[in-house]
């Protein structure tokens, strides 16, 4: 197939009359390395691929995942989870060892749509890729939407609302099958999902990446020691094998502070199984230990 | 004056029998025209924005089917692995029109519940709205739709009894170890090249040979035999929000890809519009993953020009388990995106272009054939 010419997206479209100015400019940013414009209008992804085929498609949206899932697992806190609304820029090196290093800029919108507001935030991450092993290291800093305060607030409304639940262990599964979450059992969603992401960022790779399809059970939920000590099982859904795969997450959350998590997870594919342990050491050294 | 009176008296009864007094004769007049109500209310509360069970999808057919009787009808496709009659839904418009086909197919993996969903919500569309709508009119001129409600019948029972995240259909192998093929994966196109697994404990096993599950040999012999007839093949998904075209065993792109591409991308326009929802448009190796053996790639290539795989809402945030509050808009917004094509697969074939040429070379060999006559 022929190659098609690439207008670089920032210097925009048209044909340029006295054009040997721009075009060496244009020349020497293409030549600077692999650019790409907004995903979703499909040309970007095919800049990246015809530059370096070694690139697997759809590459942005899968750092941009993995950089989300640590966010949400970094800031530790069910009230104020983000999804990935739109990548806007990003380039992307791949090493002889065939890792992955990916730099860009996406936006982020609330998970609760019934929050109101929709807030759209901005975050810029580097996520490097290990070769479809786990653990992409993640660099990233995203503009601050809530106050800390206000969220530590809101996080502590969930915590009190979530200690007055009945033991939840008959909970069969949330979603259920129709899509339904009762509101009252939202929060407990909510907590799952924050669990999910810390699995969830360990398990994505440039090739594969996850969506939590559902909480299929409650083994264990303990309010007593003021902390939320759940203990659950979800699935998550791998794309691309399109294979669900039940993990076993353990976590205790406090408003406020780092969360504590263990995993595991039945992988059918390979015989390793998957998991892992976190003590929110990845959030600031003076918050450790604090349970 | 007996004879009047007999005759005032046989009157009488029948007056007596139509208001009911006697018992047996209007009481079954009743009845049956209680059950015709009761039925035909049965359609009318049927609801388009909750998920059915394929006992209530059977059901629905049937009274569709018979509400509609002078468009619709009922026709039976072939059997599923665990012998459940698969049916389709025909909606032609009576007339000596030539006719063109339009498929589609919901519900080839089982967990994709919004898919079925649509199918429904799209029968109905049609049904209500084809005597007054316009634009419904002009496509049943001369297009003829056949509807498959569920395809994977086996599979979505399994999701609705067991296991709601389940995808492929319900064969047994390896001695009763292993269940299920992915339908989609099990056509006869590149069949298990890429993209799809030998074993049948996968999720992608593509079977133990190309059209191996008995539905994929019923949708396939059905299909090849009209495929003179049939010019676009839509099959309907969840999720991931897209639009694709051929090819996913390769990546070259089809004779027709250009304008698939814009047909495609006009539908999610359309789509767009409805609620803002965003839906990207390409070929499935480009924007999705390399597969083998779908039914959209396998119809392009038996010669079917117009073939899609619609991957419906959402994005991932719910997936598959979309909420039933969804279902509405979600179908909103395909509907446009399903107009959108149609309109544009109308246009190629009967539009105001085609019929102006068909029209002007008519005139031209008209003259010709007069001249000729004149020699």
């Amino acid at each position: 197939m022929p190659p098609r010419l690439q207008p670089p997206p920032a210097s925009g479209t048209g044909r340029p009359r006295a054009a040997v100015l721009p075009l060496a400019l244009l020349l020497s940013l293409a030549l600077q390395g692999v650019a790409a414009a907004p995903a979703g209008a499909g040309e970007p992804e095919d800049s990246l691929r015809r530059r370096d085929p070694e690139l697997p498609r759809g590459l942005l949206e899968q750092a941009a995942r993995a950089a989300l899932h640590f966010v949400n697992f970094r800031a530790g806190s069910p009230s104020s989870l983000r999804v990935l609304a739109d990548v806007l820029e990003g380039r992307a090196r791949v090493n002889p060892k065939k890792e992955c290093q990916v730099d860009l800029v996406f936006t982020t919108d609330c998970y609760n749509p019934e929050e109101g507001e929709e807030r759209l935030g901005k975050c810029s991450a580097r996520v490097f890729f290990r070769n479809q092993k786990p653990r992409p290291a993640i660099n990233v800093t995203c503009t601050r939407l809530i106050e800390k305060n206000k969220r530590q607030q809101e996080d502590y409304l969930l915590y009190k609302h979530m200690k007055q639940l009945k033991t939840p262990l008959d909970v069969v599964s949330i979603p259920d099958s129709h899509g339904h979450i009762d509101p009252s059992l939202r929060p407990i969603w909510d907590l799952a999902f924050l669990g999910g992401s810390y699995v969830m960022w360990e398990k994505t790779t440039q090739f594969l990446h996850y969506y939590m399809a559902q909480l299929s059970s409650v083994n264990q939920w303990k309010t007593n020691d003021d902390a939320i000590d759940f203990d659950y099982t979800v699935l998550l859904h791998e794309f691309s094998t399109q294979e669900i795969i039940p993990c076993r997450i353990h976590l205790v959350w406090y408003p406020g502070k780092p969360l504590k998590v263990k995993y595991h997870c039945q992988e059918l594919q390979t015989p390793e199984e998957a998991s892992g342990t976190e003590e929110g050491s990845a959030v600031a050294p003076t918050e450790l230990n604090n349970f | 004056m007996k004879l009047l009176l007999g005759t005032l008296y046989l009157l009488g009864i029948l007056v007596s029998e139509e208001l009911g007094y006697d018992g047996s004769l209007a009481q079954h007049r009743r009845e049956v025209v209680e059950e015709t109500v009761s039925q035909r209310r049965g359609l009318d509360a049927y609801s388009y924005t909750r998920y059915h069970p394929m006992e209530e999808i059977y059901q629905w057919m049937i009274q569709i089917s018979e509400k509609y009787a002078e468009v619709v009808t009922q026709h039976f496709l072939g059997m599923t692995y665990e012998t459940r009659p698969m049916y389709y839904l025909k909606i032609s418009q009576p007339s000596n029109n030539p006719k063109k086909i339009i498929w589609m197919d919901c519900g080839i993996h089982a967990r994709e519940w919004i898919a079925p969903a649509f199918c429904q919500w799209f029968v109905k569309e049609i049904l209500q709205n084809y005597k007054d709508d316009s634009r419904i009119k002009k496509l049943l001129r001369n297009l003829d739709f056949y509807v498959l409600p569920v395809l994977n019948i086996d599979g979505y029972i399994y999701t609705w009894t067991t296991d709601r995240l389940w995808r492929k259909s319900r064969s047994s192998h390896n001695n009763g170890t292993c269940f299920g093929t992915d339908l989609n994966r099990n056509f006869n196109v590149s069949w298990c090249s890429i993209g799809a697994s030998r074993n049948c404990q996968d999720i992608t096993f593509c079977g133990t040979g190309p059209v191996s599950e008995p539905e994929t040999k019923a949708v396939s012999s059905f299909i090849e035999s009209k495929k003179d007839n049939i010019v676009c093949f839509l099959t309907m998904h969840s999720f991931g929000q897209l639009i694709l075209t051929p090819y996913g065993y390769t990546k070259n792109k089809s004779s027709n890809h250009e304008e698939l591409i814009q047909v495609g991308q006009k539908a999610a326009n359309a789509l767009k519009e409805k609620h803002g929802t965003n839906y990207r448009v390409g070929s499935s190796a480009d924007i999705l993953y390399a597969t083998s053996g779908s039914s959209r790639d396998w119809a392009r290539d038996i010669g079917i020009p117009f073939s899609y795989t619609f991957e419906l809402r959402d994005n991932g945030t719910y997936g598959f388990v979309l909420p039933e509050a969804q279902i509405q808009a979600t179908c909103e917004e395909s509907m446009a995106a399903m107009l959108s094509v149609l309109d544009d697969v109308y246009e190629k074939y009967w539009g105001v272009d085609s019929a102006g040429k068909a029209a002007s070379s008519a005139v031209v060999l008209g003259l010709l054939f007069s001249f000729m006559s004149l020699l």
